[in-house]
């Protein structure tokens, strides 16, 4: 036995040796300017040191039980509810006999309740109409993220673009994927939307807001990378996979005098995800 | 010394008699009991390391062109928020293992609730007088989940930020003050500039004071109550067996905080956890993939990308997609949690208080019930990575999808049916555990 | 002695391929069996390893497309050949990396060969990611690429896209393609890639996303064990495993009797 103690006394102290060692160990790293991985394995050696001499301390070196506790059963209970109901309801009675005092007190709380969520108002804006908008106008230029606008030319067949609203570049709501059709693809939307192959659908996903940033070329269809809605570009980006139901609206384009790509007018729907009345837009 | 130190307070507080009981009082010693502690001081390294991160954090989205010791960024526009999470990474000595050390114990503080609720759950300690500490213990799961994700979000990187993203589509589709809600929230349309501040003192302040304020009075009602304890020899309803606070089951205590601590750091140290710098700073119209949130968000995200495209218009008004996988849904799981101890008193009729705990099998339908649950958001969460899942196997990812919206079907009804002949045969057998139960065992059914 | 050997190969390609495919289209030649032969005459080569698909002039057959329109030109046959994508051993195989069975001279002499077709595509660029700024590659790289490829260049899912055999699924990782591969694929959309032309991109911007690229094969793991850089996925499964894991030993290892 007491062979044993000793033995668990030397385990022991082993374990905060190496905790020592390794908290020594830390300060050098540190002072020397530091690194990850050795700050988080001395870090981890100190306190793994402290933690495992404590635990064989505890287990070899000190009382083990069992120890038994009585639970004491409540033995005031009944008594002791009793009085706390006796003097509750004493102390209600003069309360209770002023109904209409206490009424008034009732509706103060309640008018003083309302009042108090008026600054919560101040929180944010109203939603107005922003939702149903975006900064697209008729004859609003096609830019690309640096304010650049963008020319047919400028885009290849079966390549991508994400562009803005001239002098929007920061409106989130406004983000707009342009792509380049090929001239065998019979052009979505209504006639007159997509001049040279060239359409645009807002690139915010119909389901919970994410850019729909991936366009498979050879399918034409979108992706997004969020919850895997797929929009199938050809079909007016109708969603055919995923959680997605609604298509993602497309911008209506043409090609202006100077030979830019602008816009006929803002999305004809709200874009992005649904909300309660977005089918009430007036 | 000791005696001294005695003395002077019981002169001043009178806590004598307090600290007697205290000294004494009988822990129970299985290892299951100490789930708990181990949140709790996760929780703990989440304050310590937390305060640290703070004095180096910016909240702010006011944006400035990085010129810092992370090369690959330099001369990219960024917000001061990510700049400083940049900075505390990469030029603050011991900043990143703070970091992640922030991280990795978060992440395990979560899941140490979470199975310290399990525990709870499938041993019937939830049963009166217990009712209260369900109720704040299930907060408290609640409120870690809130704090991951506001934490989470605050580097305003692209990958957070998406998530974010997600989140005020999800508020956007309450019924009727879903826009007016996610107006205040985000202080106006997404991207609002407030977020990552309001985020802030949420994350730093408002939960943790709330987490920390109902940890204490969970820890108070378990003492006041005492632990519960499974049944065995000398063990009754109206006793404690166990070790004493002082000095054993103290010392083992704090040997599970430093263990934790050191388990933390050493993950910390060496196995990296959200490189922000490499998804980049949050841009409204860029996307990172694959873009899953921290795993104890997995189920609501799972969920969001298996329910079908539908929802409900009518009038012009909707109730659209995201509301049921991720308003509903997490609203009927968490208010069937928080119902649970008083569903389960009316339906079996037992009121009375307990201090022994049940095994599995005491009560199948319980367990087999809780199993099935399980097994429901198991497949959930396991959906939240079908586009990993399709890239490694070279699935489609809507195949992957299509198996899993039939799995979550199929799955937790048949794991919840063979739990119950499993726990029904357990009990009947009176066999030691699973490997002990004779197969002629499963093939009868209990003859009542 | 040559031409026997090829009269021996081809019978054998023939009957390998009737015995390997059954009833469907026979392939143009059996797996592997170029592999042990050194022509390097482009026209021979072409003839052999890729007429059968896409025909003699290049024109295309039912087995495979056309090269002489679209994007083909030399970038497109320089990608596919130098990336092991062509040729595959049956029409409906997936296209993917392999190792190029191929010797860049090989490759150079189809090149050369194919010229003939006159096919509009781009040329072979030439490429210098140290000419690039890697701040701006890495703004154009989270714009433009990372949502297919990944934040961090090691791929990602896509759809189904069009028939299912016919799916890629996925967005290849970039991990091991070179600067001139990157470069390449950004001109021509190959498969179901979109075109990131001269148009779209300066010779600056596209050198400057090489440069990112580059950086993203061993980019900086500062924090430890970057464990495949796929994000929350496998740090849940770290904070599961490597954290509660060692944590539930502690715990019981405390709560048994000595």
């Amino acid at each position: 036995m007491e062979n044993q103690g000793e033995r668990s006394i030397r385990w022991i102290a082993t374990a905060f040796g190496v905790s020592i060692v390794a908290s020594l160990g830390l300060a050098v790293v540190y002072l020397l300017g530091g690194q990850p991985q050795a700050e988080g394995a001395l870090l981890g050696a100190a306190l793994g040191g402290i933690s495992v001499g404590l635990v064989l301390w505890a287990k070899h070196l000190m009382p083990g039980g069992p120890e038994v506790q009585e639970r004491e059963i409540r033995p005031e209970v009944a008594e002791a509810q009793a009085e706390v109901e006796e003097t509750l309801q004493a102390g209600a009675e003069p309360i209770e006999r002023r109904t209409f005092l206490a009424k008034m007190l009732g509706a103060a709380f309640a008018a003083f309740g309302i009042a108090l969520l008026f600054p919560i108002r101040s929180l944010g804006g109203a939603p107005g109409r922003a939702l149903f908008r975006t900064a697209w106008r008729p004859g609003s230029r096609v830019v690309r993220a640096d304010g650049s606008p963008v020319r047919p030319e400028e885009l290849a067949v079966d390549g991508i673009l994400t562009v803005f609203p001239e002098t929007h570049t920061e409106a989130a709501d406004s983000q707009t994927l342009l792509i380049h059709l090929p001239e065998d693809v019979q052009p979505p939307g209504p006639p007159g939307w997509v001049p040279e192959g060239f359409v645009a659908f807002s690139k915010i996903c119909t389901h919970a807001g994410c850019p729909v940033g991936l366009y498979e070329a050879e399918s034409k269809k979108l992706f997004c990378p969020c919850h895997q809605s797929v929009f199938d570009v050809v079909d007016g980006a109708k969603p055919t996979e995923g959680p997605a139901t609604r298509p993602l609206p497309q911008l209506p384009l043409s090609i202006d005098d100077s030979g830019f790509l602008v816009a006929q007018g803002d999305f004809e729907e709200p874009v992005g995800p649904g909300f309660w009345n977005r089918g009430r837009d007036d | 010394m000791i005696k001294r130190l005695t003395q002077w307070i019981d002169d001043r507080l009178g806590a004598s008699s307090f600290a007697k009981q205290a000294l004494n009082k009988v822990f129970p010693d299985h290892w299951s009991f100490l789930l708990g502690e181990l949140a709790l001081y996760c929780f703990l390294i989440l304050v310590l390391t937390g305060v640290f991160l703070s004095f180096f954090f910016d909240p702010s989205v006011s944006e400035s062109v990085y010129r810092g010791e992370y090369e690959p960024l330099n001369g990219v526009h960024v917000s001061n928020a990510y700049k400083s999470v940049l900075d505390l990474s990469f030029e603050v000595r011991a900043g990143l293992v703070m970091r992640q050390m922030h991280h990795w114990a978060a992440l395990i503080f979560i899941a140490a609730m979470f199975v310290h609720m399990l525990r709870i759950f499938f041993t019937g300690a939830f049963r009166r007088p217990r009712e209260i500490n369900w109720l704040i213990g299930l907060t408290l799961l609640i409120l870690g989940l809130l704090n991951g994700f506001s934490g989470y979000s605050l580097p305003d990187d692209l990958l957070s930020g998406t998530g974010l993203r997600i989140a005020y589509s999800v508020v956007l589709s309450i019924p009727v003050i879903g826009t007016w809600m996610a107006f205040l929230v985000f202080g106006g349309e997404f991207p609002a500039e407030q977020i990552i501040e309001r985020l802030f003192v949420v994350h730093i302040f408002i939960v943790p004071v709330a987490i920390a304020g109902l940890m204490t009075a969970h820890l108070a009602i378990v003492w006041r109550q005492k632990h519960t304890q499974f049944p065995g020899p000398g063990r009754t309803e109206g006793n404690v067996v166990g070790e004493k606070l002082w000095p054993t089951y103290m010392t083992k205590s704090m040997a599970l905080f430093f263990g934790v601590s050191a388990v933390v750091a050493i993950l910390g140290g060496l196995v990296q956890i959200n490189p922000v710098w490499l998804y980049g700073p949050f841009r409204a119209e860029q996307i990172p993939s694959p873009a899953q949130p921290d795993w104890y968000l997995g189920w609501l995200e799972g969920a969001l990308r298996l329910f079908p495209p539908w929802e409900i218009r009518a009038f012009g008004f909707e109730l659209p997609n995201p509301f049921y996988p991720a308003i509903l849904l997490p609203g009927i799981t968490f208010n069937l949690l928080y119902l649970w101890p008083f569903l389960e008193a009316k339906l079996t009729g037992d009121r009375e208080p307990h201090h022994l705990l049940e095994r599995a099998r005491d009560h199948p339908v319980r367990t087999a019930l809780g199993i099935a649950g399980l097994a429901f958001y198991l497949v959930l969460f396991a959906a939240a990575s079908n586009d990993l899942l399709s890239k490694w196997l070279k699935i489609p990812v809507e195949s992957i999808t299509n198996a899993y919206r039939v799995l979550l079907l199929v799955f937790p009804p048949v794991a919840g049916l063979i739990t119950y002949r499993l726990m029904d045969a357990l009990r009947r057998t009176g066999a030691e555990g699973l490997m002990h139960l004779p197969l002629s065992a499963l093939t009868r059914r209990t003859q009542e | 002695m040559r031409r026997a050997v090829f009269g021996y190969l081809l019978v054998s390609v023939l009957l390998a391929g009737c015995a390997y495919f059954g009833d469907q289209t026979a392939p143009y030649r059996a797996p592997g069996v170029v592999e042990v032969d050194t022509v390097t005459d482009g026209k021979t080569l072409y003839m052999r390893d890729c007429a059968w698909c896409h025909g003699n002039e290049g024109q295309g057959t039912e087995n495979g497309p056309s090269l002489t329109t679209g994007t083909n030109g030399p970038a497109m046959t320089d990608f596919v050949l130098s990336t092991g994508r062509m040729p595959i051993n049956h029409p409906d195989q997936r296209v993917q990396r392999h190792a190029s069975i191929y010797t860049p001279r090989d490759i150079e002499a189809i090149i050369d060969y194919m010229e003939t077709f006159e096919a509009p595509g781009p040329d072979i660029p030439s490429v210098d990611p140290a000419r690039g700024d890697i701040g701006e590659g890495a703004e154009l790289y989270q714009d433009n690429c990372a949502a297919c490829h990944a934040s961090t260049g090691i791929g990602g899912a896509l759809s189904v896209g069009g028939s299912p055999e016919q799916a890629t699924a996925v967005a290849p990782p970039l991990n091991s393609s070179t600067p001139q591969e990157v470069a390449e694929a950004m001109l021509v959309g190959p498969g179901t890639m979109p075109v990131f032309g001269p148009e779209t991109f300066t010779e600056h911007e596209v050198n400057s996303i090489l440069a990112y690229v580059e950086y993203l094969r061993d980019p900086n793991n500062r924090g430890g064990l970057p464990m495949g850089r796929i994000g929350p996925w496998s740090e849940g499964a770290a904070a599961w495993i490597l954290g509660l894991g060692p944590l539930m030993l502690l715990i019981v290892w405390i709560g048994r009797k000595v």
